[in-house]
């Protein structure tokens, strides 16, 4: 498809819509909607900011690509004066104080936020089920789950109740429900883009990441939140990705898959069928393919959410009801924090924070947290072995199509373990997009760090061949 | 400090205690193999380097932006945010 946002910045130039219908539009459609994909709209700010736009253009001033263009922000990233809950009832009250980098420059280059969208509390679950604003229903079918966490998002870019949404991907959050909602979704590589403003969950592997209808979206939207920023130590500067050049791709030579990933027990036999389909055709296309070996699912899934557990244990500790949250006051100042974490956390933010704390501790840290680091080490290494061998490696999303809603909250390891194609390359920090073809649930591909722009041409090259 | 502290007490979670399916990763982890060579601390640091570090920086919020923490704050009395209680031990 191609990309929306050239398509309604040229409808907008040629005055044939006017940027206040354009976000009207989006707002009722976002109001009506029945896949509880909504915690908050901005109908005032966004209304205001249409009509500078519409403004703008009648005194015949030129108006930026991404100005006037409305656009979906998970419910954990920070936009001044707007209600920021992390989908939890801890926060159901908090009111950003500061806006996120990335968000910032989006409005800085005209976009225009509409909503907050629903996600799993503090981005724990890969379902959008673990959230007090009710379960995001998929785009597709409103039986199944969207995926998570970033599943409202997801779900208005499929349903065009946005035209691009901004989610966080940790372990999978912005890929996974891609997959599921048939869109395009990219975590882009460890630092590239800030992180200041998202709320922490596992900051040595949350990314802001887009999510949209084409691959030139997901590059304009990358090109526009990268950059270094003083406020996030971790980013660093990066080349612009050309998009005119995604068109014409530069030749891959060879690609590399997992074929643990594939030859296992675990995975769907229609995934599995259709993505060795797709390895086909890209012999036949005269591409390289290359099986690789890798971590087993269970060290991949186990070694991720012990780091996950462990930062977000330490990360969510401010959230006491004194610094941040609704306060429930007790006898004492202990007892005060307790009750206030022990009422407005979710279960599985409880099992996650439990869980940090258990290999933080003593006398389980050296077995668990410093050897999970030292696994982390190793799957580093391979992926530094596997990109001096290929210069793209393809993967599946997920090994399982989505599930049922009311399935995954009932039994944590099997949605723990449903991760188990995303989270090796967030471990890795290397960029990875999925694509909404390939198989049912989409596709991944991952080049080595900071060669994000490889990824969407070598996307863009298979939209023709698969 | 000797004394142990259960995981409800370290997580400020009311009857928190370690859940079974968490401990099957935990497990997963303690079973793994790892080559003779691998040893602590891990060898890739991910964080920034000290010499990399910018100086710290004093920013003054905007009137916005202390309007909005005050707001945020559960309590306030006489211009005073109130905290919970006051720590004893």
């Amino acid at each position: 498809m191609e990309s929306q946002i050239q398509k309604l910045h040229q409808l907008l130039v040629d005055k044939k819509i006017s940027c206040k219908s354009l976000v009207q539009e989006k707002l009722n459609l976002l109001k009506k909607n029945t896949h509880n994909t909504v915690n908050s709209l901005l109908d005032d700010l966004a209304l205001e900011l249409a009509v500078k736009v519409d403004a703008k253009i009648a005194s015949g001033e030129t108006i930026g690509l991404l100005e006037g263009i409305p656009f979906g922000v998970k419910d954990v990233f920070m936009v001044q004066g707007t209600r920021t809950t992390a989908s939890s009832k801890l926060l159901r009250n908090y009111t950003s104080a500061y806006t996120a980098t990335a968000i910032q420059k989006l409005m800085d280059a005209g976009a225009i936020p509409i909503v907050k969208e629903n996600c799993d509390s503090f981005g724990h679950g890969s379902s959008s089920e673990n959230t007090v604003f009710g379960a995001v229903k998929n785009a597709t079918d409103p039986n199944l789950v969207a995926g998570g966490s970033s599943g409202g998002s997801a779900v208005n870019v499929a349903k065009d109740y946005t035209v691009f949404s901004i989610g966080g991907d940790t372990g999978g959050s912005v890929r996974q429900p891609a997959g599921y909602n048939k869109v395009y979704g990219l975590k882009p590589t460890y630092g590239r883009i800030s992180r200041y403003g998202l709320m922490a969950y596992a900051s040595s592997t949350d990314c802001v990441g887009p999510l949209a209808k084409s691959i030139e979206d997901i590059g304009i939207l990358l090109n526009t939140m990268s950059g270094q920023d003083p406020k996030d130590q971790t980013t660093y500067t990066s080349e612009p990705i050309s998009i005119d050049s995604i068109d014409s791709a530069d030749p891959v030579a060879s690609v590399g898959y997992f074929k643990n990933f594939i030859e296992n027990d675990a995975i769907d036999p229609t995934i599995k069928s259709e993505f060795l389909e797709v390895i086909e055709k890209l012999k036949s296309e005269g591409i390289e393919v290359k099986e690789l070996d890798f971590f087993d699912s269970e060290t991949l899934v186990s070694t991720y959410y012990t780091l996950a557990m462990g930062e977000t244990a330490s990360n969510l500790s401010r959230l006491d009801g004194t610094n941040y949250g609704n306060r429930i006051e007790a006898e004492s100042l202990k007892e005060t924090y307790a009750l206030t974490r022990s009422e407005n956390f979710s279960e599985e933010t409880k099992r996650r924070i439990v869980g940090g704390n258990q290999v933080l501790s003593q006398g389980f840290s050296d077995e668990i947290y410093l050897k999970a680091l030292a696994i982390r080490d190793q799957i580093k290494e391979n992926f530094e072995k596997d990109f001096k061998e290929v210069d793209i490696i393809i993967s599946p999303v997920t090994p399982i199509k989505p599930p049922i809603i009311g399935s995954s909250l009932k039994d944590p390891l099997a949605m723990y373990l449903s991760d188990a194609y995303t989270v090796g390359f967030s471990l890795g920090q290397l960029p990875t997009l999925t694509i909404p073809q390939g198989t049912v649930t989409g596709l991944q591909i991952t080049a080595a760090k900071d060669r994000d722009e490889v990824i969407l041409k070598f996307s863009n090259f298979l939209k023709d061949v698969i | 400090m000797s004394k142990i502290m259960t995981v409800d007490i370290l997580s400020s979670i009311k009857g928190a205690v370690p859940s079974e399916a968490v401990n099957k990763l935990f497990e997963v982890i303690k079973n793994a193999n790892l080559p003779a060579d691998n040893t602590f601390p891990h060898r890739h640091n991910d964080a920034v380097p000290l010499d990399d570090l910018r100086d710290d920086v004093i920013i003054e919020s905007s009137e916005v932006e202390k309007k909005i923490i005050i707001q945020n704050f559960p309590q306030a009395k006489d211009n005073y945010l109130v905290v919970s209680k006051v720590i004893e031990e």
